[in-house]
């Protein structure tokens, strides 16, 4: 186990959005804003790292044929519990973060955890997976926040950079997150090929 | 070396195999709807009591009023409306809308005077694209704009007709949804007479 080794695979080598493509839907859908985009990264984090290690936990219980239906309960259970306690406790967040907090349940960055490490590795190892992947999906979306809402507002987490009648508001619309995570995902890709040439 | 797939288990013939996935499954899910109840029964007064504080917040700031009493009424999308009153005077009704937005259910309140003209509409809950829709639900001075407006002139309409209410620009569907429940309150008070 090597925490720096994990967290470079979290946010480069094996980042959850740019590399394994996963829990694409959300990354599309709410980086319209730098908030919402930091409030679903920490969101995920939390789920991630609990459901990482109860999975972690439980995975020598939980038999191969039916692990996949377990994972979900155990996923959905955590899920259910921060939508209810951060709507009691911090309405405010749970305000803003609306449907998206419901659908970290289908977001296949913690399905995909569980599967590919969680159920293999021990305990510490995966929670500070969990904790890696979040601060990696964290990190992208906020990259694609920034660039969607100063190109499609001319804001930046709502403080004016330019006036908003310039800004092309296709941006902020499901069009301008496709062209945006596609960049995104061919900048870091050609990016690390170069490092590796270089080398 | 044969492309045949390996049969690794036979799990479907053992009964006794299959009882032990089951229970074990159904403990999980046991587990997790025990810790998941525990979790609700905690926070469902808290998330009520809050719910119900920020209607009544909604209904103080559409119509001020010292008395809220609830009256029935049917008309589409309309969930709820109290007779507003101040020193046992009617003041008005206070109406609870659902209509449909872009992105689904608004759930706002609207305020209507005994002449029968809007007095403020509050948006509750909605779910409306981020930086278009709620530039019409997230906007106090676009939803004020519906202030003084009421059914003799007809149905308010969008953009349009005598009865006109200005929408927002690249929001139309989001305009057009809350005009919709403003007609809805407008209708339901007009009904009480």
């Amino acid at each position: 186990m090597n925490f720096g080794k994990q967290l470079k695979e979290g946010i480069i080598t094996n980042n959850p959005v740019l590399v394994q493509l996963l829990g694409l839907c959300s990354t599309l859908a709410i980086t319209t804003s730098v908030s919402n985009g930091l409030g679903m990264g920490v969101a995920v984090l939390i789920v991630l790292t609990c459901s990482n290690v109860v999975i972690s936990l439980l995975r020598k219980v939980i038999p191969d044929q039916i692990r996949i239906a377990a994972y979900i309960v155990v996923i959905a259970g955590f899920v259910t519990m921060v939508d209810l306690l951060l709507q009691a406790y911090l309405p405010e967040i749970a305000e803003s973060l609306g449907i998206f907090i419901p659908l970290i349940v289908v977001n296949c960055i913690v399905l995909g955890r569980a599967e590919a490490f969680a159920s293999k590795h021990g305990i510490l190892a995966s929670a500070v997976d969990g904790i890696c992947q979040g601060i990696g999906y964290t990190l992208v979306l906020l990259v694609i926040c920034v660039i969607r809402e100063l190109l499609g507002t001319g804001a930046v987490n709502g403080v004016q950079i330019f006036p908003a009648q310039y800004a092309a508001m296709m941006m902020t619309l499901p069009v301008g997150g496709f062209l945006t995570l596609g960049a995104v995902i061919a900048a870091v890709q050609w990016a690390q090929r170069k490092s590796k040439g270089g080398k | 070396m044969s492309n045949e797939p390996v049969v690794k288990e036979k799990v479907d013939l053992d009964p006794r195999y299959i009882f032990r996935l089951t229970g074990i499954l159904l403990a999980i899910c046991a587990v997790v709807s025990l810790l998941l109840a525990v979790v609700n029964s905690a926070t469902e007064p808290i998330i009520t009591a809050m719910q119900a504080e920020k209607t009544a917040k909604a209904m103080a700031q559409v119509l001020q009023a010292e008395e809220y009493d609830p009256v029935s009424v049917s008309v589409p999308g309309v969930t709820a409306v109290s007779e507003a009153r101040t020193g046992g005077k009617r003041v008005g009704h206070v109406v609870e809308v659902t209509t449909n937005g872009f992105g689904g259910a608004i759930n706002m309140v609207v305020g209507v005077d005994a002449d029968g003209a809007v007095t403020g509409v509050s948006v509750i809950k909605h779910t409306e694209t981020g930086n278009i829709g709620t530039k019409v639900v997230g906007d106090s001075a676009v939803l004020g704009r519906f202030a003084g407006m009421s059914l003799d002139k007809g149905e308010i309409t969008v953009n349009s007709g005598a009865n006109r209410f200005d929408g927002v620009t690249g929001a139309t569907v989001s305009s057009k949804g809350v005009a919709a429940g403003v007609n809805a309150a407008l209708a339901a008070v007009a009904q009480l007479g």
